[in-house]
């Protein structure tokens, strides 16, 4: 697939790295030459010296045969303004703008484009591994706002059913039941044992319950 | 009628100082700590709101909901582009005016971005310069459909290739009308048999390529070398 890169930061130079070693064509678009020192010294790939913005920067780095493109500079609006006209101009299939300034997300998805914003995703990841240490994410969709959780039953839920433990909670469903290496969908009236594997599927504030309300029958 | 200037260069102030004189509800959003500073010293405190103009809640904030026309005249074109967009989608303002500051990004500023008008400075300065290098005594006295015509005023010099044809007879490009002869300073209001005299002053209005074709029916006969020098 042959793939456009628009910012050479640190998110774009990883990124370029990632798309070549999984054997896809790149060409990456930096309107600062020293970006390019950021790539990684076994990238193969082009890498052209330009305004994002630049139509005739666009179609050098052949954006009407791209498959796809993603615009990664650390200015929320660069990336909306080049992914909006890549996708509506161009037609690129797919079009992904990283989101920089979490107040700013919302002017990304004003232009109803996929996006991901490693600021709030990072800092998210790193409160829910301070805060929430028991509990392990496993799934992450979107960007962060529904995650899939693993969860250790403790002894002193043993015996009481999963409807008991998840009942007044209201942002956090179960999605599978592990035990002795089995699992299964669990039902309101599935009895927990102490040691029991429990994925939720939850938003931050949910999970931020369970935790508490597991704990809380411990200490009762 | 109330407008939203987004950015408050030397544009976006001048703007905001002419909309207040004619008695328009003008906000001013701006969020550079040493360009507010200036701000506050030029224009009224509450014209002048900080926060950084391309977040909606900041939008929201100075009543984005309640404008007439958005002004997007920051430094950088991806906002101004931005704030179109937002400006029309998100809050339904009527009507979007961009500043384009790097002439390569003008091809994005229309209905993609919901740009109702671009305004590209360099670009019409570079075209004016042109104008006034290349058309010699004749002067502009205003542009008209954002410089596609002007009104242009100009002497006829002695010698003029002009003088004494009939304008029907003149050869004047397509665009171009020539609306008044002042002579004397009596103005009159020519026909197709009237025709030019030496020191006239006459009014036209044309298109670019119209006035190219007059300055040269007005031109002397010959260019007068500069400064005695021949250049090499």
């Amino acid at each position: 697939m042959n793939y456009i890169i628009v910012g050479c930061g640190r998110v774009g130079a990883e990124l370029c790295y990632r798309l070549f070693k999984s054997g896809h064509t790149v060409v990456v678009v930096d309107s600062r030459r020293e970006s390019f020192n950021r790539l990684h010294p076994d990238f193969r790939g082009r890498t052209l010296e330009g305004e994002g913005l630049a139509e005739s920067v666009l179609e050098r780095a052949g954006i009407q045969e791209a498959d796809g493109l993603a615009a990664v500079t650390n200015s929320d609006t660069l990336n909306a303004v080049v992914a909006h006209a890549a996708r509506i101009i161009y037609n690129v299939p797919t079009v992904v703008a990283r989101n920089y300034d979490p107040n700013l997300r919302v002017v990304i998805e004003a232009f109803g484009l996929q996006t991901v914003g490693s600021t709030y995703w990072g800092a998210q990841r790193v409160e829910e591994l301070l805060t929430n240490p028991s509990q392990k994410m496993v799934f992450s969709a979107g960007n962060g706002e529904v995650e899939v959780y693993e969860t250790l039953i403790p002894e002193a839920w043993n015996g009481s059913t999963l409807g008991d433990l998840l009942k007044p909670l209201t942002q956090c469903y179960p999605v599978a039941l592990s035990r002795a290496g089995r699992s299964s969908l669990p039902e309101a009236d599935t009895k927990l044992q102490t040691g029991d594997l429990l994925n939720v599927s939850s938003t931050f504030e949910g999970i931020g319950a369970l935790t508490i309300r597991l704990a809380g029958k411990a200490e009762a | 009628m109330f407008v939203l200037i987004a950015g408050g260069g030397r544009t976006g102030t001048r703007l905001a100082n002419l909309l207040l004189a004619q008695n328009y509800k003008v906000r001013l959003v701006e969020h550079r700590r040493d360009v507010l500073t200036r701000l506050h010293q030029e224009l009224p405190t509450e014209v002048v709101y900080e926060g950084n103009s391309v977040d909606p809640s900041v939008l929201e904030a100075v009543g984005i909901r309640e404008a007439h026309a958005m002004a997007a005249v920051t430094s950088e074109d991806s906002t101004n582009l931005a704030l179109c967009f937002v400006s029309k989608n998100i809050f339904e303002v009527p009507r979007t005016i961009a500043r384009v500051n790097n002439p390569v990004n003008a091809w994005l500023f229309n209905d993609k971005f919901k740009v109702d008008v671009a305004l590209n400075s360099a670009d019409v300065l570079a075209h004016l310069i042109q104008e006034e290098m290349s058309l010699g005594d004749m002067m502009t006295i205003f542009k008209i459909r954002r410089g596609h015509y002007s009104v242009v005023e100009e002497k006829v010099p002695a010698g003029a290739k002009a003088i004494g044809i009939p304008l029907k007879d003149m050869g004047l490009a397509e665009y171009c009308v020539i609306a008044a002869i002042i002579r004397d300073g009596v103005m009159t209001l020519p026909r197709g048999d009237s025709s030019l005299q030496e020191n006239d002053e006459i009014i036209a209005v044309a298109s670019p390529e119209g006035a190219q074709r007059l300055a040269e029916l007005l031109a002397f006969p010959v260019y007068p070398v500069r400064n005695g020098k021949k250049r090499e």
